[in-house]
């Protein structure tokens, strides 16, 4: 790859590497430091466990974070034994789109343009689908190819007409929510139709590698479309933060209400999927196709029909992390290299749970906080080292020395290997 | 029609068992290491195609039959490439630095390329009991702890700022190594014994150990194979190997470096490279490195040619999408990668003018 | 009709009272039998019985809660593996357990692995010994490819044969490492009547022109009949029925296992 490795990603490797946690400020306070809301001054012991405490709910709000993206990967794999290196890519995508979508900060106009297309689009397909599925019990006859083609087009044009005609301005958040949303399912739909589909009963590896080379492509094509400097994703989320249980501890706990949000969002998103997975139709197909391919296949469960859905899900999934992400530390290339920190959480819980993948989160998350401020400092004196900064491998190595213990993770079914 | 076996019996299993077992094909590649090492030099070529095109070419062919031997041979998914560069890089650099006895950059590159395979069997331990995915994020763990080693234990860069060393006044065998092209002869010398002793290796007992593991572990175990010591042996070599690059990247090709020379996109470049140019194949790694090394210096120019402007930022963004795309496009058709479509190409020479 | 004989008295393996369960599973329930030097001994039973649970404990791949593995005088309770091959425990797979990227001679050739001693450095280099020894190990596993009848596909990956022709390769690998007892789990399944005979013809020329001790699985009672000396049958984990083939087809609770009792 001579000199130039992507100088995009070396510019921003820089910050992320090695700066404490990305470009963020920290939320955290040195210990001791009065708070502005001032204080009663309590026993040592207590006015160690502030700081802890404060340090774990940061750290678990970031967890969160990890959580989510390790949910897409988590459904994915279930489904299709598929491990998605592009999750944090798509990501990425989701949450550049949500904010050019919205500011229209130095985005080509084609950019738009394409991006009303492919929502127009995909809204068209969607509901000449819906359409069909409601005429279904009448006519068995799928819409034919032709009439797919050209509703598709037509509403892409459309669409394409409606972006220019409207300028570059960007979308309000109520309409470039849904559209973002719209467009990850197409991207959804291009991987499952373009690549996946071509690469069925490939040996797991090739599949791996596979969503490593769509991770590179939806990195570079993110940043092609639009543009690669660091935007900002406006939810209109209190800024301030807030101070708890101020009669208890020194200055009380500081936390973001923005990390309340986020927390309060991903929680909402699981128990939705949750209830999706457990009582829909489609839900009971996506057990019976995670639990044996060629079983769910023989007893009429359409497999390309499901990953469909499954990378639909994910996508949608990405689109909240990306949100989320975006409105908490900025939308820049590093989100696509921290939602790698989603596979140590995946080590954790397991690779085909959904509680494994929430709680491992909270725990890489709370755990790297905590590392990086109690445990750096004392490594940074023992071995003369120029800085902490060990949250960058902390979550790994967390990982790696669990997988030894315990390899299948905590809610990971264990093995019995049969000849 | 000149390439035909016609002739030639093999009247033993050693001349069967040769590594080129076609006469035609024997000649071709003498050939070939012949012209490498004297047409350059012959020719005078300018700077930038030695440090731009053939060293890194070079280098990054010989991290690539490393990676391939434990992803490709052996089965064991790494993602810390660029970290096992790394200890390579500065194993060596501390050796040059610390010990004036020995610099003949010969013996500075071995000890960077056995303490990187010394790091590599302690990353290769929990192999014992992780596999696939799982084995990928444990060599994750690798590449961020040792890219945070090198920027953080000051002795180790010698108490620079940021981890960034710089090497100069090299020599090896007596002869100093100052212009490009003993640099560009220096790193063909190696790389061409190091392929052969990984020839050697893979067609070997030890290359049937790797290949058994990789295949069909249980079974491997049952008939006989140690599985931890087959796997921390691939581990090993491949790490050496990795780490001679690494040290030759860092001392012939960039001469200062930091630790960002050897972060995780380095990983990836070179496994790109044993995917696109064939897992389990010592001729892809090279053909792989060709291919990484010159798509990007192709699409730099092609603007150029084409007569558009693009900004740098915008040529790096579409380098994403193209290699991405490559791959994917790469594993669809060919999952062996350009080696197969070598040995396609071969074979249908063999026969040809007739179809079959 | 029970072939002539070539087994001696003395007992190569002796299996006593091996109990193995997966979680709640009981897989083998107090197993008790011996294999003799030189005989075919076969483990028959229904799906299900245990009998590929009763291989992977000889072998060590499984490792049973209870009981006792005497084999060549020498008694454990666990091993791994690749100790039981050091001792000369070979086998094949009910599913082909072949290195499929790998081709039929490199295939068999691992099976030499236990007898190559050659280093690292040597081998690098192709040197002196490393050479002379693949030669010689070539050589040996030429005769197995002749033995086999399998001259044709020998730089074939095996991953590109037919179904009875890997079962072959998957002998002919267990064979190269010149094994003392052969365990062959269902090595006719899924064969048509010409294969099995060939089967038939290599288990047999296998036991008799190198004296190898052979327990196989089968389930073809014809071809268990026909080659055995002595049969143990399983059902549901516990031994129901130990003789030769004349005594095992008369058990009451054999009859019972495999056609049914009335109740």
């Amino acid at each position: 790859m001579a000199r130039s490795a992507g100088r995009g990603i070396v510019q921003h490797l820089r910050c992320l590497a090695f700066d404490p946690f990305l470009v963020a400020p920290s939320p955290f306070r040195p210990f001791g430091a009065p708070s502005p809301s001032g204080g009663r001054n309590l026993p040592g012991a207590v006015t160690m466990l502030g700081p802890i405490l404060e340090v774990t709910i940061g750290g678990l709000l970031t967890g969160v974070l990890y959580s989510l993206v390790a949910l897409g990967f988590v459904l994915i794999f279930k489904a299709s034994g598929v491990f998605n290196f592009a999750q944090g890519a798509m990501v990425l995508f989701a949450a550049l789109t949500l904010a050019q979508l919205t500011q229209a900060k130095d985005v080509p106009a084609v950019s738009m343009i394409g991006a009303g297309a492919v929502v127009a689009g995909t809204v068209g397909l969607l509901a000449l689908y819906g359409w069909h599925r409601a005429r279904a019990a009448r006519e068995a006859k799928p819409p034919a190819g032709r009439l797919q083609v050209a509703v598709g087009l037509s509403c892409a044009v459309l669409g394409g007409v409606l972006a220019a005609v409207a300028g570059t301005k960007g979308w309000p958040m109520w309409l470039a929510l849904p559209a973002t949303g719209l467009i990850m399912v197409a991207l959804a739909y291009g991987i499952e139709r373009l690549v996946l589909r071509h690469l069925v009963n490939q040996e797991g590896i090739i599949l791996f590698m596979a969503t490593l080379g769509i991770a590179y492509f939806i990195d570079g094509a993110g940043q092609t479309i639009w543009g690669s400097d660091i935007y900002k994703v406006d939810l209109g989320l209190p800024k301030n933060p807030i101070f708890l249980l101020e009669s208890v501890f020194q200055g009380g706990l500081l936390v973001e209400p923005a990390d309340l949000v986020a927390a309060g969002i991903a929680g909402a998103l699981v128990i939705g999927l949750a209830i999706f997975f457990q009582k829909t139709r489609t839900g009971r197909a996506l057990r019976a196709v995670a639990d044996d391919h060629a079983a769910a296949q023989s007893v009429g469960i359409p497999l390309n029909q499901i990953w469909l859905v499954v990378w639909t899900v994910s996508g949608l999934v990405a689109l909240v992390a990306g949100m989320i992400w975006g409105a908490k530390l900025g939308v820049q290339f590093s989100i696509s290299l921290i939602a790698l920190k989603a596979l140590p959480v995946l080590i954790l819980g397991g690779f085909t749970s959904v509680p494994g993948a929430i709680i491992g989160g909270l725990i890489i998350g709370a755990g790297e906080k905590l590392s990086e401020v109690f445990l750096a400092p004392i490594l940074v004196r023992a071995f003369d080292l120029a800085g902490g900064g060990i949250e960058n491998w902390f979550a790994y190595m967390l990982a790696l020395l669990f997988l030894l213990f315990r390899p299948q993770g905590l809610f990971g079914e264990r093995i019995i290997e049969r000849v | 029609m000149l390439y035909r076996e016609a002739g030639q019996f093999k009247t033993s299993y050693d001349a069967d068992q040769a590594i080129f077992p076609i006469l035609q094909d024997r000649i071709f590649v003498l050939a070939l290491i012949a012209i490498a090492f004297l047409a350059p030099p012959a020719l005078g070529m300018s700077e930038y195609l030695y440090t731009e095109i053939l060293i890194p070419f070079l280098i990054f062919s010989l991290a690539a039959v490393g990676l391939n031997i434990l992803v490709g041979y052996c089965g064991q998914v790494s993602l810390g490439t660029g970290g096992f560069m790394a200890v390579g890089a500065y194993a060596a650099y501390n050796l040059w630095l610390r010990v004036p006895a020995v610099n003949d950059l010969v013996i500075v590159f071995l000890f960077g390329g056995l303490m990187a395979a010394g790091v590599g069997i302690l990353f290769g331990l929990p192999s014992l009991r992780i596999k696939g995915f799982y084995l990928a994020v444990a060599t994750l763990a690798a590449q961020f702890f040792l890219d945070w080693v090198f920027a953080r234990v000051k002795w180790l860069t010698n108490y620079t700022p940021s981890g960034s060393v710089a090497v100069g006044n090299l020599s090896a065998f007596g002869i100093d190594i100052d212009t490009p092209v003993a640099r560009y002869v220096l790193i063909l010398a190696i790389v061409a014994v190091l392929t052969l002793v990984a020839k050697n290796l893979v067609r070997g007992h030890i290359g049937r150990s790797w290949m058994a593991i990789r295949d069909m572990d249980i079974a491997a175990e049952i008939i006989g194979f140690r599985p931890l010591r087959t796997k921390l042996l691939a581990f090993a070599v491949s790490s050496f190997y990795v780490g001679i690059a690494g040290a030759m990247y860092g001392f012939l090709r960039l001469g200062a470096w930091e630790p960002l020379a050897f972060d995780i996109n380095r990983s990836f470049a070179i496994l790109f490279m044993v995917i696109i140019g064939g897992l389990g194949s010592i001729l892809g790694s090279f053909l792989g490195a060709a291919f990484i090394v010159l798509t990007p210096i192709i699409l730099n120019q092609l603007p150029g040619w084409l007569g558009i402007s693009m900004s740098t930022a915008l040529i790096s963004h579409l380098e994403f999408v193209i290699f991405g795309a490559m791959i994917v496009f790469f594993l669809i058709v060919e999952p062996h990668g350009l080696a197969r479509l070598w040995a396609i190409a071969k074979e249908k020479l063999r026969l040809w003018p007739f179809p079959h | 009709m029970a072939r002539a004989s070539h087994a001696g008295t003395d007992v190569l393996l002796s299996v006593e009272n091996i109990s193995l369960s997966f979680g709640g599973v009981k897989a083998l329930t107090d197993i008790s039998f011996d294999i003799r030097k030189g005989e075919i001994r076969a483990i028959i039973g229904p799906n299900g019985a245990g009998k590929s649970s009763m291989l992977n404990c000889i072998n060590g791949f499984y490792h049973p809660q209870e009981g006792r593995i005497t084999y060549k005088g020498v008694t454990r309770r666990q091993m791994r593996p690749h100790e039981a091959a050091e001792q000369g425990i070979a086998r094949t797979f009910q599913n082909i357990a072949l290195f499929k990227g790998m081709s039929t001679l490199d295939n068999i050739m691992t099976g030499r692995n236990l007898r190559m001693k050659t280093g690292l450095l040597a081998q690098a280099l192709h040197w002196g010994p490393a050479r002379r020894e693949e030669v010689e190990h070539r050589a040996f596993v030429e005769r197995i490819i002749d033995f086999l009848e399998i001259q044709h596909i020998r730089k074939v990956p095996v991953g590109r044969l037919p179904y009875g022709l890997q079962k072959r390769v998957e002998l002919g690998r267990a064979l190269a490492a010149e094994p003392d007892l052969l365990l062959l789990d269902e090595p006719m399944a899924g064969m048509n009547l010409e294969e099995k005979q060939d089967m038939c013809r290599f288990v047999l020329d296998v036991n008799e022109q190198f004296g190898t001790t052979i327990c196989l699985i089968e389930h073809d009672m014809g071809v268990v009949m026909d080659i055995s000396d002595r049969v143990v049958v399983l059902d549901y984990g516990k031994k129901i029925g130990d003789g030769t083939p004349d005594v095992v087809k008369a058990n009451p609770d054999v009859i019972a296992a495999y056609l049914g009792t009335s109740h």
